[in-house]
């Protein structure tokens, strides 16, 4: 095991989905936490993990109640993102991660937070982690106990690593957190939230545009959200749009308790595929969208980048705004090569691999996760721009857009901004050399 | 409430002070976890991975894991990645969740060892404690297991033992240390895990002295003393010249120096020497090993502790990382010396 294992795409797709080799399983092998994986490896350890996700509650403030390792990075987190003054710590010991004896501690902690604070948060985030996982604590009663005590609501928010694969991970759960606060209202047939993010689609998505030509006047977004009364308003929404899988249990618990139904997206980046899924959506909500000018700024953007770059060869990694094998495999439909592509494979988007197989049957795939990659070196790879933060690690001297930000790109504008972000990228290096 | 942090954030924990301990001794690291502690290790306390990552895994372990208590598993994943390595050992360290569920490192070391034919180091640390608890565990662990061959003393060789980023929080705190013992006339520094490896560790006899820098290091350099015979000093030659620059400006004669009690220590002889009359005391988060304590020397238990204490202390100064800041009132915060501690902080200082 001296060399990082990767696999054709042909190789992969011909093995089937039932069949990915052990390799690529996370859960088959020690987990390589490489400064390439740090963002997705641990559910808190960078950008919007539990910790950060769950104050998406306008004035909301969390307490973290675990070991003092669990809370440690946020001192991090704290300072990119302000946010140090709404973390508290209940911190455990040895004698509570074994019989519990903290949980009675919640309520009076979870008061005396409240009393602290210059302004009473709307609501108090509880987050628990892997020690309360196996003490299986109910920590929906505690919650319940600690919000009478205290006079604010309090909601626990999961932050179970050992639960990363299971039916119900910690992003997902914790996304019903956050919208578990809403309360039923009187639907507003004209009121639409997206739901999928903590930070919002960037301004010039024509989702917004599409959206108010059929009607809808107030599109949400939690992120967009500036006080809890705000906030409060997405429950009167005629439907939810779901742009992140991670959202569908949040949306199916809405729905149950709120009625709301919801629609689910897939962030494409095939522009052809892009104006199907709109055309589809029309159809679902009654609605003829015409995406003709997005579209064609989008792939003006893509025959620009072509016409000044070439075609170049792309890697394309996971820790980005995208899945990878989906972003790779529009990247060959428009005519570029991708040598190679880190990311994880599972059912959701083996569909991918299936159809990279007949396009790009030798592009390389690698697990970010595998402990071979330890050995990865990628002076010898054949890609020349790269596509990731993750790809841009494994390769720091090929230029790249991390296509990591906050803003969320989604549809046509995405790809405007995606082949905008590498032209720049690429005229920037070249300007250097 | 004693356990509650309303302004600070979690100080490094004792996983992170292995890992740290062991980091550039050429083994492959196992963290028992489900890849949260090893994200907040890996991305966070352990600086020197962003510009040298070496083998440091998470067990990925999921709940079934854990319920059942999967060791095989465990060993059959490292027995995988250590094949056909050229690291040195495996070291297995622990977290909340073996904590939770009682795993038996002896018995997960025994069979680490069996399986892959190469020692290794369990470090059952918790994730409830403070870095120097688990970073003097492993060092104890470490010389235990490679220091078993008694060498010929070499006369100029003295070991430093206890320093790392989380102390010094400097990635480059081992040179620093080595120069200042060089000056000394010291021929040969062994600053162990920060600049000396395995070899050194193996031949920790040949030292004709051990230097303990940080209270992290204090059982590894008794058992050492027990084992060889190698006499120890507790002793912190390097304190950040920024941190020393700013000393004369101290006003007041009563100061309380917040750090490592080592590090501390030796920032109170400093202070001393340039105002002979003030009375300097020294607390800690963190380990305060009695002996090396002096009158009025202090553990901070909690935050509201350390509040009351700056509160009841009408102290002058504070030499502190400057972090603490944040937990003390407003009214309370001038006259505050910056002493960075990673451990506290998490922020490097760059000292050349």
């Amino acid at each position: 095991m001296n060399r990082a294992y990767s696999i054709t795409a042909a190789e992969l797709a011909g093995r089937g989905v039932n069949d990915i080799p052990p390799e690529l399983l996370s859960s088959a092998n020690l987990v390589y936490s490489s400064p390439a994986t740090l963002a997705f490896n641990s559910p808190g350890a960078q950008g919007f993990g539990v910790k950060r996700a769950g104050l998406a509650v306008p004035g909301s403030v969390m307490l973290l109640v675990a070991p003092a390792c669990c809370g440690r990075n946020i001192a991090a987190l704290g300072c990119e993102a302000s946010l140090a003054e709404r973390f508290f710590y209940l911190m455990q010991d040895d004698t509570d991660i074994v019989t519990g004896r903290h949980l009675a501690r919640i309520p009076e902690a979870v008061k005396e937070v409240c009393e602290s604070c210059e302004v009473k948060p709307s609501a108090v985030m509880i987050c628990i982690t892997c020690v309360d996982a196996l003490l299986g604590t109910d920590m929906e009663r505690v919650c319940r106990k600690a919000a009478d005590y205290a006079g604010v609501p309090v909601v626990p928010c999961y932050m179970y690593a050992l639960t990363r694969e299971g039916r119900l991970p910690p992003m997902a759960s914790v996304r019903r957190s956050v919208y578990s606060l809403l309360e039923p209202r009187k639907k507003n047939p004209a009121a639409v939230n997206i739901l999928g993010f903590f930070s919002p689609l960037r301004d010039n998505c024509e989702l917004y545009a599409l959206l108010q030509s059929a009607g809808v006047r107030a599109v949400r977004e939690i992120s967009r959200c500036r006080t809890f009364e705000e906030y409060q308003m997405m429950a009167e929404a005629n439907f939810n749009l779901v742009l992140n899988q991670e959202a569908r249990y949040a949306a199916a618990d809405l729905e149950k308790r709120l009625g709301i139904p919801s629609i689910e997206l897939v962030r494409l980046h095939g522009t052809d595929r892009i104006a199907n899924q709109y055309k589809l959506l029309g159809r679902a909500v009654g609605a003829v969208f015409d995406d003709s000018e997005p579209r064609r700024q989008a792939e003006a953007a893509v025959e620009a980048f072509r016409a000044k770059h070439g075609r170049r060869t792309f890697a394309v990694g996971e820790w980005l705004n995208a899945d990878p094998f989906e972003l790779a495999l529009a990247l060959v439909r428009y005519g570029f090569a991708v040598s190679e592509i880190f990311g994880t494979v599972g059912g959701a988007n083996f569909v991918y691999v299936k159809r990279l197989a007949e396009l790009s049957p030798d592009t390389r795939i690698h697990s970010n996760l595998s402990p071979t990659m330890m050995y990865y070196r990628g002076r010898d790879a054949a890609c020349d721009v790269v596509l990731g933060r993750d790809a841009m690690y494994y390769h720091p001297d090929r230029p790249g857009v991390p296509w990591n930000d906050e803003r969320q790109p989604f549809g046509h504008a995405g790809v405007r901004a995606l082949f905008e972000a590498l032209s720049a990228a690429l005229d920037g290096k070249e300007a250097a050399r | 409430m004693k356990s509650l942090l309303k302004h600070l954030s979690p100080f490094a924990p004792d996983q992170s002070g292995a890992v740290s301990a062991l980091f550039e001794f050429g083994g492959l690291i196992v963290i028992c976890d489900a890849g949260g502690c090893t994200g907040n290790i890996c991305g966070f306390d352990e600086p020197r991975w962003f510009t040298r990552p070496g083998a440091v895994f998470s067990a990925g372990l999921r709940d079934m894991d854990a319920i059942l208590g999967r060791d095989d598993k465990l060993v059959a994943k490292l027995q995988a990645a250590m094949q056909d390595s050229d690291l040195a050992f495996s070291a297995i360290v622990g977290t909340p969740v073996p904590a939770i569920i009682a795993t038996d490192f002896q018995a997960l070391k025994r069979m680490a060892e069996k399986r892959t034919g190469r020692p290794a180091i369990t470090v059952a640390t918790t994730g409830t404690h403070h870095y120097d608890r688990g970073a003097s565990a492993a060092w104890v662990e470490l010389f235990r297991t490679f220091a078993t061959e008694r060498v010929p003393v070499e006369p100029g060789t003295v070991g430093v033992l206890g320093a790392s980023p989380l102390d010094f929080s400097c990635v480059n705190a081992g040179t620093h240390l080595s120069r200042a013992l060089e000056k000394e006339g010291w021929r040969t520094v062994r600053c162990y895990g920060m600049g000396a490896g395995l070899d050194s560790v193996r031949t920790a006899s040949a030292a004709e002295r051990n230097i303990v820098v940080s209270p992290a290091g204090l059982a590894a350099a008794k058992h050492l003393e027990k084992t060889f015979g190698t006499p120890y000093e507790v002793r912190c030659p390097w304190i950040p010249a920024r941190t020393l620059d700013a000393l004369p400006r101290i006003a007041g004669s009563n100061v309380l120096i917040v750090h490592q009690q080592f590090a501390a220590n030796a920032l109170r002889e400093c202070i001393l020497s340039i105002h002979p009359g003030a009375r300097v005391t020294v607390a800690s988060w963190f380990l305060m090993e009695p002996e090396f304590m002096r009158e009025g020397d202090f553990p901070i238990p909690s935050e509201e502790a350390f509040v009351e204490a700056v509160e009841s202390g009408g102290y002058d100064a504070i030499v502190c990382d400057e972090r603490l800041r944040t937990a003390l009132p407003r009214s309370m915060r001038d006259g505050i010396f910056d002493f960075p501690h990673f451990a506290v902080s998490g922020r490097l200082i760059e000292e050349v």
